[in-house]
């Protein structure tokens, strides 16, 4: 298994120069990064001309493609499709250098050869060293800002649905976590902490350099969300980069605040055409089902509830009733299978890869399943020696079948939680029993029709022509067709459709951004030792959306539902666009691979923007120092010792509306008179939030780069936050977006990747991250709550998704009743005022370990991912906690109520004082720290002498099992300590409320090549 | 020049503009465009009315409110704010409580724009624009006078200060934005004022979905009775019980399952596409509402206990929950018209009027009352005991009180005659203690804390129970 997540890797010593030849023998291959090499040489007049063949050493294969350059001067020719070359050079002193991607530089002088034959070796070392980054790609070795890779390897087989939630634990500073079980749902990824208040914090996606849409389209269904990234198959990446500091991010200028995911997928090579079949098919299985009581529980709670309130009980015979298990009844065994084909290959003119994959899911709570169809075709043309030209596109089909889940009351687990468990199933006439506004949980997961269909393209073509070696110009055009239809219908069976006969809805969204952009890269060096890459570039782009939805009431019968059956219709439109306009710049140095340094900048202009500021310039510098390659430093053990700093100002402009800066009046009605009225005030001055971020790193290489550590800290301050600041409801208007407020992240980050046993039979192979971020809100405008019953609160000097409850110490054992802290300390405990903040949801610190073991033809590998000192709410337990307030069910843990003195226990005696509507108690906020298996893999590759012996041209098969999310080790009493419920309300972080969980998923699987 | 070929391509691709900066709002205009003509006037004011109808005000908010705050109904289901307020024990950062001062203020922000802009246009008749102003300052004073008596109160009964007073449109955040509170009286007289901006420029009526001369005089009339002019209360009611063509209707049901009767002075029109959610809170789960207000079992059976009252008709059994409904919000897709000022409360005005003004008239006020209980298929008061001040003063606000279940009177009439402390006392609840407002204080609602915290020159101006 090959280790892409190496942190620094170097070559031990070698020459920069051969780094830019092999550099631009794939400059075709690379987004926009120009490899230039200019040398200034004396001019020989004793011209030699040699030819020869370049093959592979592993296979005798000729090589095709491979660049051939005499040494020190921008001379040079490429193999043909038979490997061979022929060249000029200008003394039989000459050197030269055969390069080519994926395989060792080698150099060698001309001598009086004429026929000089070279067997190249192919070499995964340097294909490590590559980085991603905007606009190019990087060595490793001379990079000096902070970036974490994640490689096709770390994430194959692993049965999830979306990108996102595949970086999880994989790089150090990168806290992801899944909002929901639900498949295709909503991932929280937060690179560095969280940088923004209201502007937006999750990263920018680039994929294949086309900045994407990412988020979430679907329809509100109460905290439900699902996520863009889930159109991409994850089979199609290559790698994942994550830029993190600024020096790595400001190319990305007024949006890269957040972070940048750049994600590259695969393309063709120089190779006879190779098709690899991957498949793979398991079982999902819920790992915790809701604890609830049983029928006769609840109605003994509820009559000592009563009687404790001094009322008649209300049920006779406790014992007798009935027990209806909910959970069981919509709780499932799904099913996660997965389907790719891929083809790649190529000759000197043309290199394609092609695939086609498919997967499924199924949730492990009824109905809610995701599938995903998707081709994808990446092509590079070989036009001439100077032109390039290719695509990179890819189409999916995804259909996802929803449920009314997360922050729903009336949602399939809302039934679960809330139907006492007292009822049957059926009532006597055997229709789904009913109660109060709940949906019965049978009834939402069976009779809900609610279908998501996303129809993505996301596609480029590109043209790079070289003018000279080096001086490249690169055009690239690009399409994120993102189309979102939704059909709904809620049968008579159900609350929504039983009072209007059936309701349905239909809705159909395009988001559609185009992107031009036009690079020019010049890469030269002066003298022996001053090696400059150069990039400048404008990019241009657009993003239009439009929804339009139909709904319709009273159907004839449920066998009908489509809108147009409806005798009752409605419909609307509405559409918004924005655009982005800019220019920026590249400048990077290196003075004999020692002292490096790389500038910045980035002009962005926005449509978002009032005119009194509608552009932003964002700078950033990094230096790096390589102190290994220094001739004083002899440490035999150290192969790598490199310093690096970084400081630069990205922007942030998400999150708030395309129209945020002006005065605006919308329409409205009265009856059937159209009508108009205010919607927002005005607020010319609005601009971009600047996030300011210092970063210092240190890259460590022992014993020949068989131990890595890479170190960051940063510090990361954003001001001008995009707040929509409260103002005076007595305005007319709640809230103003202004650039007020001031944030602060700053953390540690540390990873160890270590080869710890190298040898013929067998490799072990670690991965650890552990990362600390610490978040304060600097400044704001005015304290201000968020969600539902004011639970997260936003002041100064705490950090963000703080839990804002009545601090409960305990109950008092010789009366049951809740003991709450005075805050104000004025003797009383009042509930309008004493409420404080009683914790957090962000973790004190988050990672993963990896380990990976071949032994022969078996490769095993653990994956263990951790969160450690973040605060979970179960809100689950305020509601189904309520003490007989309610007449809806119990969570078990009201069974552990006081009921007589001395008791001990945090859950009150059931009275409604005790449990009265205004109180917040904080025994819900509990201790969401977990560290969770999650991936266990073991494999069989089946030996290439026996698939010889087969002959049936397969080169490649392995077989394996996986296992995800295995176990999960925390004190948390809820079903998932990772899950945000509220994810579509802005804000909010770690809160369970009628959540699907995470599945566990037992898969086994086959990968085959020929 | 072999390369010219590329040069001029290239310059194509880079000349790429930046037009894509200049992009327009599809669904929204500038607010400078907003009021400028006769027809974008008219779009205004019906904007207007639909502030008023939100479900944050008129749309259910400010009728359940009043109601479960009183002995008429519960909240039941699991939306605490109004559980909240039920017991006795809302808090200032209560979400309903905040979303009715939010949404009167939205109210009156757009009257301000539409009084600020409209004697601008040049191209309008002086008839049409006091026919826009005219309903502007009514639907103005309507917000305040909502406003005044929720969270400032009555004086002389209980309560200092009355709310903010905003005059001018918002456009933009600056030291105007801040306003702190003014004092009852001058809250009232805001009221006032507004009411006779109104009453100059509007005359006769035609539709009870359009603020109207009847509309201002009826609101003068309730006015009246807040600020202790009796007098006055009784000539206005009698203004408009004489001088339109109001009627009470034979059937009482119809004033809800009709639109726009003879009785109705005020009312908001809806339909299913512009719908509001009162109909969702008052009706039980069965029935395809939300359940939360039920009705207090005691007030049920006080209302039985007058068989032949037709108004309780409206009410019903709900099996499932175990908990009376009131079914006067019955129309699917929340289409139920709200009556904010009908015909039989200018009756019970000038009835309470014509007794508690200096020269008492009992016979005019028993003969007003008996207009609503003969239309409920009830008898005369006379014969049972129903002669004195005290108890003709009793009568008209039990009759106010049935008459006007889940209209959202109750609470505001009970503080505004100083007997709520007496009468909202152990008023069983169906899922938890007995409750009594027992603290003066809570006589009126909370400043939101919301605007508290945004807002520095309120800071030291909460309402004393929740300080």
């Amino acid at each position: 298994m090959i280790n892409r997540y190496k942190l620094g890797t170097g070559i031990p010593v070698s020459n920069s120069k051969n780094k830019l030849l092999k550099a631009a023998s794939r400059a075709w291959q690379l987004s926009c990064l120009f490899l230039f090499l200019f040398a200034f040489t004396n001019i020989s007049y004793a011209q030699v001309t040699v030819n020869g063949t370049v093959t592979s050493s592993e296979d005798g294969q000729p090589l095709p493609g491979v660049t051939v350059l005499e040494k020190g001067t921008s001379n040079g020719t490429s193999t043909n499709v038979d490997g061979e070359y022929e060249i000029t050079v200008s003394n039989t002193e000459s050197v030269l250098v055969f390069s080519s991607i994926s395989f060792q530089t080698q150099e060698t002088v001309v001598g009086n050869r004429e026929t000089i034959d070279i067997q190249l070796s192919e070499d995964l070392q340097l294909l490590e060293d590559v980085v991603v980054v905007g606009y190019g790609e990087q060595d490793r070795k001379t990079l000096t800002s902070a970036v974490s890779s994640i490689s096709a390897e770390d994430i194959a087989n692993t049965p999830s649905a979306s990108t996102d939630q595949l970086m999880q634990g994989r790089a150090a500073g990168v806290q992801v976590s899944a909002n929901s079980g639900t498949p295709g749902g909503g991932i929280f990824v937060k690179i560095r902490g969280t940088s923004s208040i209201s502007g937006g914090s999750d990263p920018l996606y680039v994929v294949d350099g086309i900045p994407i849409q990412t988020g979430n389209y679907g329809l509100g269904l109460g905290g439900e969300t699902t996520s863009a990234l889930a159109d991409i198959a994850p089979s199609d990446i290559e790698s994942i980069e994550i830029l993190k500091d600024a020096s790595a991010t400001a190319i990305y200028g007024a949006r890269a605040a957040n972070g940048v995911v750049l994600i590259t997928t695969k393309r063709g090579s120089f190779s006879a055409p190779r098709v690899n079949v991957s498949m793979y098919r398991g079982v999902e299985e819920p790992v915790n089902r809701p604890d609830l009581v049983t029928g006769p529980q609840f109605e003994m709670l509820m009559n000592e509830a009563a009687s404790n309130n001094g009322e008649a009980e209300p049920y006779a015979n406790p014992s007798d009733a009935i027990n209806t298990n909910w959970a069981d009844q919509v709780f499932r065994t799904g099913v996660v299978q997965s389907y790719d084909l891929t083809v790649n290959g190529g000759n000197e003119t043309v290199k394609y890869a092609v695939s086609g994959s498919a997967f499924d899911q199924d949730g492990v709570v009824k109905p809610a399943t995701f599938s995903r169809n998707s081709a994808r075709l990446n092509l590079d043309i070989l036009a001439s020696e100077k032109l390039t030209f290719g695509t990179s596109t890819t189409y999916s089909f995804s259909n996802r079948n929803r449920a009314r889940n997360n922050d729903n009351i009336t949602g399939v687990l809302g039934g679960v939680y809330f139907l006492p468990t007292n009822l049957p199933v059926y009532d006597s006439n055997g229709d789904y029993t009913k109660f109060s506004i709940f949906e019965n949980p049978v009834a939402a997961a069976n009779e809900v029709d609610f279908n998501m269909d996303v129809n993505r393209l996301i596609g480029n073509v590109f043209a790079d022509y070289e003018f000279m070696p080096g001086l490249t110009f690169r055009t690239s055009w690009s399409l994120d067709y993102n189309q979102i239809k939704e059909d709904r219908y809620d049968n008579t069976f159900l609350n929504n459709g039983s009072a209007v006969n059936g309701s349905a809805l239909s809705t159909v969204a395009i988001a559609r951004t185009w992107t031009v952009e036009n690079t020019l890269s010049y890469l030269f060096n002066v003298g022996e030792n001053h090696d400059f890459s150069a990039l400048a570039g404008t990019s241009v782009e657009e993003t239009t959306f439009e929804r339009t939805t139909a709904e319709g009431e009273q159907f004839p019968s449920n066998d009908f539902r489509r809108v147009q059956d409806a005798a009752v219709q409605s419909a609307s439109s509405s559409g918004t666009s924005s655009g982005i306009a800019s220019f920026f710049g590249r400048l990077k140095y290196e003075y004999d691979s020692k002292y490096l340094a790389t500038f910045t900048v980035r002009r962005d202009g926005s449509s978002r923007f009032g005119e009194n500021n509608q552009w932003g310039t964002f700078p950033s510098v990094a230096l790096g120092w390589v102190v290994s390659e220094e001739n004083f430093f002899q440490f035999e053990d150290i192969s790598e010792l490199k310093l690096r700093a970084s400081y630069g100002i990205t922007g942030n402009q998400g999150g708030i509306g395309n129209f945020q800066a002006r005065g605006l009046w919308g329409g409205e009605s009265y009856g059937d008179s159209p009508g108009t009225s205010p919607t927002q005030l005005a607020n010319p001055d609005l601009k971009w939030e600047t996030t300011r971020q210092l970063d210092i790193g240190i890259d460590i290489g022992l014993f020949d780069d068989r131990l890595n550590f890479v170190y960051d800290y940063y510090y990361k301050k954003t001001e001008d936050l995009l707040l929509a600041v409260p103002v005076p409801l007595s305005t007319g208007f709640s809230e103003l977006v202004q650039n007020f407020g001031e944030l602060e992240n700053k953390g540690m980050e540390f990873g160890i990747a270590a080869d710890i046993i190298q040898n013929s039979d067998m490799n072990w192979n670690l991965m650890f991250n552990i990362a600390g971020n610490r978040n304060k809100i600097l400044k704001l405008a005015a304290p201000f709550n968020v969600y539902n019953r004011d639970i997260y609160r936003y002041e100064e000097g705490i950090p963000m998704y703080s839990f804002y409850f009545h601090e409960q110490t305990g109950v008092d054992p010789a009366t049951g009743a809740p003991i709450w802290t005075d805050v104000d300390g004025d003797g009383t405990f009042n509930p309008n005022v004493d409420r404080k903040i009683v914790g957090d949801a962000n973790p004190d610190f988050f990672g993963g370990i990896t380990n990976n073991v071949n032994y022969k033809a078996f490769d095993l590998s653990i994956f263990f991912q951790y969160s450690y000192g973040n605060d979970q709410l179960n809100w689950n337990r305020f509601f189904q906690e309520h003490g007989g307030t309610r007449n809806t069910g119990y969570l078990s843990s009201q069974l552990d109520r006081w009921q007589e003195p001395g008791d001990q226990t945090m859950v009150p005696r059931m009275t409604s004082a005790n449990y009265a509507g205004n109180l917040r108690p904080s025994r819900f906020v509990e201790d969401g720290s977990y560290m969770r298996l999650k991936n266990a893999t073991i494999g069989y590759t089946v030996p290439i002498e026996f698939l010889n012996k087969l002959g049936a041209g397969i080169s490649r098969a392995r077989i394996y099992v996986t296992g995800q999310n295995l176990l999960t080790f925390t004190n948390y009493s809820g079903l998932d300590p990772e899950v945000t419920a509220t994810a579509s309300t802005a804000l909010t972080r770690g809160i369970e409320f009628y959540t699907m969980p995470q599945a566990r998923s037992i898969i086994g699987g086959i990968d085959i090549s020929f | 020049m072999k390369n010219i070929k590329t040069y001029i391509l290239i310059t194509l691709l880079a000349a790429v503009g930046c037009d894509v900066l200049d992009q327009q709002p599809q669904t929204a205009i500038s607010d400078e465009i907003a009021i400028r003509d006769l027809k974008s006037a008219e779009a205004a004011l019906n904007g207007l009315y639909s502030q008023i109808q939100s479900t944050n005000y008129y749309g259910s908010n400010i009728q359940i409110m009043g109601d479960v705050t009183s002995d008429i109904s519960q909240s039941i289901g699991t939306w605490d704010f109004y559980r909240e307020m039920d017991t006795y024990v809302t808090s200032a950062g209560n979400l309903e409580n905040r979303n009715l001062w939010q949404q009167m203020y939205a109210a009156i922000n757009h009257a301000n724009n539409i009084i600020a802009d409209v004697p601008n246009i040049e191209e309008i008749t002086p008839a049409a624009r006091d026919q826009i102003l005219g309903e502007a300052y009514f639907i103005r004073a309507l917000a305040y006078f909502d406003l005044t008596r929720t969270f400032g109160g009555v004086d002389g009964v209980y309560g200092e200060m009355g709310v903010p007073i905003v005059t001018t449109p918002s456009r933009l955040i600056d030291e105007n934005s801040f306003p702190s509170r003014a004092s009852i009286a001058d809250s009232y007289q805001q009221v006032q004022d507004d009411l006779d901006e109104a009453a100059t420029r509007l005359s006769g009526f035609s539709s009870p979905n359009r603020a109207s001369e009847a509309s201002v005089t009826a609101l003068l009339s309730r006015l009246n009775l807040y600020t202790g002019d009796f007098a006055q209360a009784e000539t206005f009611a009698t203004d408009v019980i004489d001088n339109f063509s109001f009627d009470l209707v034979e059937d009482f049901a119809s004033i809800f399952a009709d639109e726009n009767t003879e009785e109705a002075i005020f009312e908001l029109t809806y339909n299913t596409t512009d719908g509001n959610d009162i109909r969702f809170w008052y009706f039980p789960s069965s029935r395809g509402g939300r359940g939360d207000i039920a009705l207090h079992e005691e007030y049920v059976d006080m209302v039985a206990s007058r068989p032949n009252d037709e108004r309780g008709d409206l009410i019903g059994f709900d099996a499932n929950v175990g908990a009376y409904y009131s079914s006067k919000y019955a129309k699917a897709g929340g289409d139920d018209n709200i009556q904010v000022i009908r015909l039989a409360e200018m009756y019970l005005n000038r009835a309470e009027a014509r007794v508690r003004k200096n020269t008492p008239d009992f016979p005019g006020a028993l003969d007003d009352l008996n207009e609503i209980r003969n239309r409920a298929g009830l008898a005369d008061t006379s014969g049972t005991g129903v002669d004195t001040a005290p108890e003709i003063l009793d009568a008209i606000e039990h009759e106010r009180g049935i008459e006007f279940i889940q209209e959202g009177h109750r609470w505001y009439n009970l503080i505004r005659t100083g007997s709520a402390l007496n009468v909202l006392t152990n008023i069983d609840r169906l899922n938890g203690d007995p409750v009594s407002l027992t603290n003066p204080g809570r006589q009126v609602f909370p400043i939101p804390s919301r605007d508290i915290d945004s807002n520095v020159n309120l800071q030291g101006q909460q309402n004393e129970a929740y300080q």
